[in-house]
C-alpha cells in the first residue's frame, strides 16, 4: 500500500539520475576548467607535452559533459 | 451553451495562470546567472523565455499527472477547475506582491484540490496521486537539489581550487550559459505542463475529450507561449530575493546550483512529478552556499521563503474553495465565473496601477 502511494521505483530512479547528472556533469565541467587552467600554466612554463596532456583531459571532460547533455535530452524527448 | 462559455473562461484563466507562473517563477531560473555576472538581465530573461517555450514541447508526463492523478475527472466540472485556478492566481499575485518565491505549482494543485473539496467533498481528491506524485516529491526534490548542489560544489572547489581565479570564473560563467539554459528548459517542461494538464482536465470535465486523452497540440502550443510571454514580462522582485538575498554566489556556485536544479527537475519530469521548480532552484542555491560556508546562507530570508512554501497549499486551497462557493451563489451557469473573472481583473488592474504609481517595483539584482 505504502509502496503504491510512494512510487518508490520512480522516486529512486529520479534520485539516482539527479545525483549522477547533477554531480557528474558539474565535476566533469570542473575537470574541463582544470584542464584549461593547467594548459595555460604549463604552456607559460614551456612544458608543451604536459600542457598538451592537460588540454586533452580538459577536452575529454568537456566532451563527456556534452555527451551527458545530449543523452539527457534524448531520454526526455523519447518519454 | 453555459458549459462552453465556462470552458472558454477556464482556458483563458489557465493561460493567464501560465503567464503569471512565468512572471512569478521563471525569474528564479535566471537569478543565479544574473547575480554571478554570467549574463545581463535582459539577455538572461530573453534566453529563458525562449527555452521555456521549447521546453514545453519535450514531455507530457506531468500534464498527464495533473489531468488524471490529482482529482477525479469524472466528478469535476469546468467551474471547479476555474475556481481552483483563481485560488492559484490569487496566491501567486499575493506572494509576488510581497516578493516571496513561493510555489506556483503547489498553488495550482492546492487551488484545484480546495475547490474540488468545496464542491464535491474529499471523495473528489485522488489521495494516492496527491501524496505520491505531489507531496512526497515536493519534500524530496528540494532536499535532493540541496545535497546534489552541495556535493557538486565541494568537488568543484577541490578540482579547481589551485587554479588562477580569472580562468575559473570565466569558465564557470561560460558554463552558466548552458546550465542556465538547461534550467530554463527544465522549468518550461515541468511548469507549462501543469497548465496543459489543467486545460486537459477542463476539456475532459466538459466532455470535449475522452477520460484518457492526452493534451491536444493547440493546448501544448498555447501553454508554451503563455509561460514564455510571462517569463519575458517580469519578475524583478523575485530575482532579487533568489539571486542575492539567499546567498552571495560565485560563478562556480551558480553553475552547480543550476546544474543540480536542472538535473532534479528534468529527472522528475521524466516520471511525471509536478514539482515546484521554485523549491528545487532555491534548494540548489542554498546547497551551493551552505557547502562553502553555512553562514553564507541568509537563513532568515530562507526561513521566510520556507513559511511561504508551507502556506501555499492550504492558502490556495482556501481561496479556491471560497471562489467555488462564491460562484455557486449565482447558480451553476456561467454568471458566477464571469463575475469572478471581472472582479479578479479589476483587482489585478488596481494592483498594477498602484504599483505603477509608486514607480518601478525593484531594480534587477545585476542592474
Amino acid at each position: 500500500m505504502i509502496a503504491t502511494i510512494v512510487h518508490t521505483d520512480e522516486l529512486l530512479q529520479t534520485i539516482l539520475a539527479s545525483v549522477v547528472a547533477g554531480i557528474g556533469v558539474t565535476s566533469a565541467f570542473s575537470v574541463a576548467i582544470w584542464g584549461a587552467g593547467q594548459f595555460v600554466e604549463l604552456s607559460r612554463s614551456d612544458r608543451p607535452v604536459a600542457a598538451g596532456a592537460a588540454a586533452l583531459v580538459g577536452v575529454l571532460a568537456l566532451a563527456s559533459v556534452a555527451g551527458a547533455l545530449i543523452v539527457g535530452i534524448i531520454v526526455m524527448t523519447n518519454n | 451553451m453555459d458549459s462552453d462559455v465556462i470552458l472558454v473562461i477556464v482556458i483563458a484563466t489557465a493561460l493567464a495562470f501560465d503567464f503569471t507562473n512565468g512572471f512569478h517563477d521563471t525569474a528564479n531560473v535566471v537569478a543565479t546567472s544574473i547575480s554571478t555576472g554570467a549574463a545581463r538581465p535582459q539577455v538572461a530573461i530573453g534566453f529563458a523565455a525562449l527555452l521555456n517555450f521549447v521546453g514545453a514541447f519535450i514531455s507530457i508526463s506531468v500534464a498527464a499527472t495533473v489531468a488524471k492523478d490529482v482529482v477525479d475527472a469524472e466528478v469535476i466540472t469546468p467551474t471547479i477547475v476555474f475556481a481552483g485556478l483563481i485560488g492559484a492566481i490569487a496566491w501567486n499575485l499575493i506572494t509576488w506582491w510581497f516578493g516571496l518565491p513561493s510555489s506556483s505549482s503547489h498553488a495550482l494543485i492546492g487551488g484545484v484540490v480546495g475547490s474540488a473539496v468545496a464542491a464535491v467533498g474529499f471523495d473528489a481528491v485522488i489521495a494516492e496521486g496527491v501524496i505520491g506524485k505531489v507531496l512526497i516529491p515536493a519534500v524530496v526534490a528540494p532536499v535532493l537539489a540541496f545535497l546534489v548542489a552541495g556535493i557538486a560544489i565541494g568537488i568543484s572547489y577541490r578540482v579547481v581550487g589551485k587554479q588562477r581565479p580569472g580562468i575559473v570564473t570565466r569558465g564557470y560563467r561560460y558554463g552558466q550559459i548552458v546550465s542556465g539554459g538547461l534550467l530554463a528548459l527544465a522549468h518550461g517542461t515541468n511548469d507549462a505542463q501543469k497548465t496543459m494538464g489543467i486545460i486537459t482536465l477542463a476539456l475532459i470535465a466538459n466532455g470535449t475529450l475522452g477520460a484518457d486523452a492526452d493534451p491536444p497540440f493547440w493546448v501544448i502550443a498555447s501553454a508554451a507561449t503563455a509561460i514564455a510571454l510571462g517569463t519575458y514580462s517580469g519578475g524583478w522582485r523575485i530575482i532579487k530575493t533568489t539571486g542575492t538575498r539567499i546567498i552571495k554566489m560565485d560563478a562556480a556556485q551558480g553553475f552547480s546550483a543550476q546544474g543540480a536544479g536542472a538535473a532534479v527537475i528534468l529527472a522528475s519530469t521524466h516520471f511525471g512529478f509536478p514539482l515546484s521548480t521554485t523549491h528545487v532552484i532555491n534548494g540548489g542555491v542554498m546547497g551551493s552556499g551552505a557547502a562553502k560556508r553555512l553562514s553564507a546562507v541568509r537563513w532568515g530570508v530562507a526561513g521566510n521563503i520556507f513559511v511561504a512554501w508551507l502556506l501555499t497549499l492550504p492558502a490556495a486551497a482556501a481561496i479556491g474553495g471560497l471562489t467555488y462557493g462564491f460562484t455557486r451563489i449565482f447558480g451553476t451557469g456561467a454568471l458566477g465565473p464571469i463575475l469572478v473573472t471581472l472582479m479578479a481583473l479589476s483587482l489585478i488592474a488596481a494592483a498594477f496601477v498602484r504599483r505603477a504609481a509608486r514607480g518601478a517595483p525593484v531594480e534587477a539584482a545585476g542592474a
